[in-house]
């Protein structure tokens, strides 16, 4: 029985919000998961919004200093059709500021690890992973561009699913990158996952890239490891991962190691198109009609948005400038078109691989880092660890990282690809894991 | 001399570009929705029916029609600009390579693109207020070739423009905006200068006369025309520098993901008419002056039908009077049969009003009204002056004596009161020596 299911059956004291927002108040002082808890949240199944999720009445910012107070008149579709059926909106999660980190780190209070808060959440849905994997019974309603779901699924030790590209609308996602951006589901376990994804998807008028085409569950019998994904991974991660690819071969399925060289150029692609489409999305931020509201009119408006334009963080910055420099006359075909053809042929190229079977790498290629080891990371380190999560998000596969191993207290997650609309299948994947394999939480409250 | 054009035109659609809010309120901030206000999270959606008008009137203009079409994001900053990117197109807009025939001459049309208009602002004394009513109303580009040679060519090129976009339901007027480019006023010193921003035709061929005086006077001096970008002050019908251009403005446009391509190809239009076309080809099978009905056609849509409907049977002038009487009692859509009738009084010169009108539309006989000679008229006339010759010495003194009589004999005689002031004129002069 999912946990969904479990807890409507399942009988609930008068005061069982009130504590589940009581406990989560005091312990979100020490993990900053939530940027606002909705203390008046008295039925349904509790789920989160990724701050970046519009929900009608509650400050929405990305957590950005520049959309500080900004509170949507209308909620994302996704939210809408979970507040229509039995789901109860428990509050916003905090990430990186718009969806720009790995991390979970550009922020101004970065969520920290459950398992061990000198550890990092993950990014950039950092508030959700830990939402979900602090609660007993929740859904996190995340969102990914080329990693934000699965990675901090894997640091937090939960479930992350990142649907097809267009299955769930868009609507009301305060945007990253357009043509990248996917509402997804982070959860304890893969079932809950099911569940909530039949509600959430769908093709939807307001958003003209989504799709209400009928997700598929092809299941496969084989796993395709790609060499060049695994060359990138740390010893620890290898190891351990070995012993999972041991026990998938003990459940029966096929494993089968192939080469994919053009793997090694999807970071660049990614970060190329991503931040392209990031700066004429963040271009609106100008400080005059919503969040942050300029006060000085005497100035000119060059010098009245430019002064509202400081409120970004740093990261937010050096993406605006890079994504402005790579679109710019002299340059475009050399970066952004040269990256939008290489990505077609990413696409074809691993479409190609995915007809065989699943494929499967560590969702990580590191352990989860500090704090203070993230502190010392260069921008390009800290882009070249989304190595891995970054090839099934620019094509737009379904995939889903899952916990399959603790290593010196912390949670590893492995992700499982599939091709387009193929995506009951990676939950089905997941779904049969978790059967044999017992997931570890710290926390569990609103238990039952 | 080379004059190029990139002419921005409002579509009629119900609804705006993007999103459902009207396209025709009037009351500023009335419609506008999360869309065209660019708030975080909201999403555009096509209009259709922008793609249908669109389709049309790239194919009046004789365009290649892309299969797909795209959009692209254009990136500026200005207060007018919600999103600080307009929609537009660039590399699969609607149409491309088209042309008009102005008086023999080819205009080379380059592209036709869809796109939003930003907000209006409205300047105060110290302030800005900003109308997003505008924000995201449906327009279309269409970028000439630098073919235009003259004033008049432009004059030309504008009617034909009119004439085309009027019959794809499209009113050019005071609201259009129009890029100017010119070169090559001194053909040594031919740098391009760009016009920005110019509203209504009067501004257009104001501007470019400015500019050909402007330029020639800085010839003739021996001076450089320098390549910038000028702005175009109405109210004292000049050009005034905006900047010195040393390179194109970089606006660093890339694909709109949120949208997707659209099949062209499967946009079902009606087939688009050209008036002038249709002009010519009624002028030769009528034997009128294709110019004449060329501006018949214009006084409505309607026009197209009725012509044809009277078969030539009927002088263009007594058209014209017709179809200026249908729309000044807001009759235009009357049957041919009617209309057929309505020139027959017309043609007899009797009196057209909303009762005679009325009476036409029923399909009714007009009654008391049998026609009447030239000569009968002037008889009529002559008598009544000489029954009250009062009433000629008091025309000397005042003009309204004569609509007094004009507007008596038309009512006795059931006759249109311009045939009756005609014939007063010709026997004040002929027979009382009165001019």
């Amino acid at each position: 029985m999912s946990s969904i299911n479990e807890f409507y059956s399942k009988e609930k004291k008068e005061s069982y919000y009130e504590t589940l927002v009581k406990e989560l108040s005091s312990l979100n002082k020490e993990l900053n998961a939530f940027s606002t808890i909705n203390e008046s949240i008295n039925s349904g199944y509790p789920f989160s919004a990724k701050d970046n999720i519009c929900v009608k009445g509650f400050e929405s910012t990305a957590s950005s200093r520049i959309l500080a107070g900004y509170k949507p008149a209308f909620s994302a579709t996704s939210i809408n059709k979970l507040l229509s059926k039995d789901f109860g909106f428990l509050g916003k999660t905090v990430m990186d500021e718009f969806g720009f980190g790995s991390f979970g780190v550009n922020c101004e209070t970065p969520a920290r690890n459950p398992f061990n808060p000198e550890y990092v959440a993950g990014g950039s849905s950092s508030g959700a992973a830990v939402a979900a994997s602090i609660m007993k019974y929740h859904l996190a309603i995340a969102e990914s561009t080329g990693g934000s779901i699965s990675t901090p699924a894997a640091f937090c030790g939960v479930v992350g699913f990142t649907p097809t590209y267009g299955t769930v609308s868009r609507y009301g996602l305060i945007d990253y990158a357009n043509s990248l951006d996917k509402i997804g589901i982070i959860s304890r376990y893969a079932e809950d996952i099911r569940e909530a994804f039949s509600v959430i998807r769908g093709e939807d008028p307001l958003d003209s890239t989504s799709v209400g085409k009928v997700p598929e569950e092809k299941r496969k019998d084989k796993i395709i490891i790609l060499k060049e994904a695994m060359e990138h991974a740390e010893e620890k991660v290898r190891s351990s991962f070995a012993g999972l690819i041991g026990k998938l071969e003990n459940m029966g399925y096929r494993v089968e190691e192939k080469s994919f060289e053009p793997i090694s150029k999807a970071v660049s692609i990614y970060y190329i198109i991503s931040m392209a489409e990031a700066s004429t999305n963040l271009a609106k931020y100008t400080g005059f009609k919503y969040g942050y509201q300029g006060e000085d009119f005497t100035k000119g408006y060059n010098a009245f948005f430019t002064e509202a334009r400081n409120k970004f963080g740093e990261e937010t910055k050096r993406r605006i400038i890079l994504g402005t420099f790579v679109r710019g006359t002299s340059v475009k075909s050399k970066y952004y078109g040269k990256a939008l053809r290489a990505r077609a042929l990413i696409i074809d190229g691993m479409n190609k691989l995915l007809g065989d079977g699943y494929i499967l790498t560590p969702t990580m290629p590191i352990t989860t880092p500090k704090f203070t080891e993230v502190k010392e990371l260069t921008p390009l380190q800290s882009y070249a660890s989304d190595i891995l999560t970054i090839p099934p998000n620019l094509c737009g596969f379904p995939h889903i990282s899952f916990p399959y191993d603790y290593v010196g207290g912390m949670p590893l997650g492995a992700q499982l690809v599939s091709s387009h609309f193929n995506d009951n299948a990676v939950i089905g994947f997941a779904e049969q894991w978790e059967k044999q394999f017992e997931y570890k939480f710290r926390y569990n409250l609103g238990s039952l | 001399m080379k004059i190029g054009l990139e002419i921005h035109v409002s579509l009629p659609t119900k609804s705006k570009l993007f999103c459902s809010c009207s396209n025709s309120a009037t009351e500023p901030n009335s419609a506008i929705c999360e869309v065209c206000m660019g708030l975080p999270g909201s999403k555009p959606v096509l209009n259709k029916g922008a793609l249908t008008v669109a389709k049309r009137v790239a194919e009046a203009l004789n365009m290649k029609i892309n299969e797909r079409t795209s959009f692209v994001r254009k990136v500026y900053f200005y207060p007018d600009l919600p999103k600080s990117y307009q929609i537009t197109q660039l590399d699969e807009p609607i149409g491309t390579n088209g042309h008009l025939d102005i008086d023999g001459k080819q205009i080379h049309l380059r592209r036709i693109q869809l796109e939003e208009d930003p907000a209006k602002l409205v300047r105060g004394d110290d302030y800005t207020l900003i109308d997003f009513n505008r924000s995201g109303k449906p327009l279309v580009e269409i970028i000439t070739e630098p073919d235009i040679a003259s004033e008049d060519e432009l004059r030309s090129f504008i009617a034909e423009l009119r004439s085309i976009l009027y019959y794809c339901d499209i009113e050019i007027n005071e609201e259009m905006k129009t890029d100017l480019n010119i070169s090559g006023i001194d053909s040594e010193n031919g740098e391009r200068v760009e016009v920005k921003n110019i509203t209504g035709i009067a501004g257009l061929t104001g501007a470019l006369r400015y500019e050909i005086t402007r330029q020639s006077e800085l010839a003739r001096k021996g001076a450089k025309v320098e390549r910038e970008t000028r702005s175009y002050n109405e109210a004292e019908m000049r050009t005034v520098s905006m900047r010195k251009k040393e390179s194109d403005e970089e606006y660093g446009l890339i694909y709109d993901a949120d949208l997707t391509e659209y099949d062209l190809s499967k946009v079902k239009i009606e087939k688009p008419i050209i008036a002038s076309r249709v002009a010519h080809e009624y002028a030769s099978k009528y034997g009128f002056d294709p110019k004449i009905l060329l501006e018949l056609i214009m006084l409505s849509k309607e026009s197209l039908l009725l012509i044809d409907a009277s078969k030539g049977k009927y002088p263009a002038q007594a058209i014209t009077a017709g179809i200026e009487y249908l729309k000044k009692y807001d009759k235009i859509n009357i049957s041919k049969d009617s209309f057929n009738s309505l020139l027959n009084l017309v043609e007899k010169k009797g009196m057209v009003n909303k009762e005679t009108l009325e009476k036409i539309e029923k399909g009714e006989k007009v009654e008391s009204y049998s026609g009447i000679s030239d000569e009968e008229l002037e008889r009529t006339i002559e008598s009544m002056i000489n029954e009250k010759s009062i009433l000629l010495n008091e025309y000397e003194k005042n003009k309204k004596v004569f609509n007094f009589i004009v507007g008596k004999v038309a009512k006795e005689k059931n006759l249109d009161p311009r045939y009756v002031s005609e014939k007063l004129n010709k026997v004040l002069s002929e027979k009382f020596g009165l001019v």
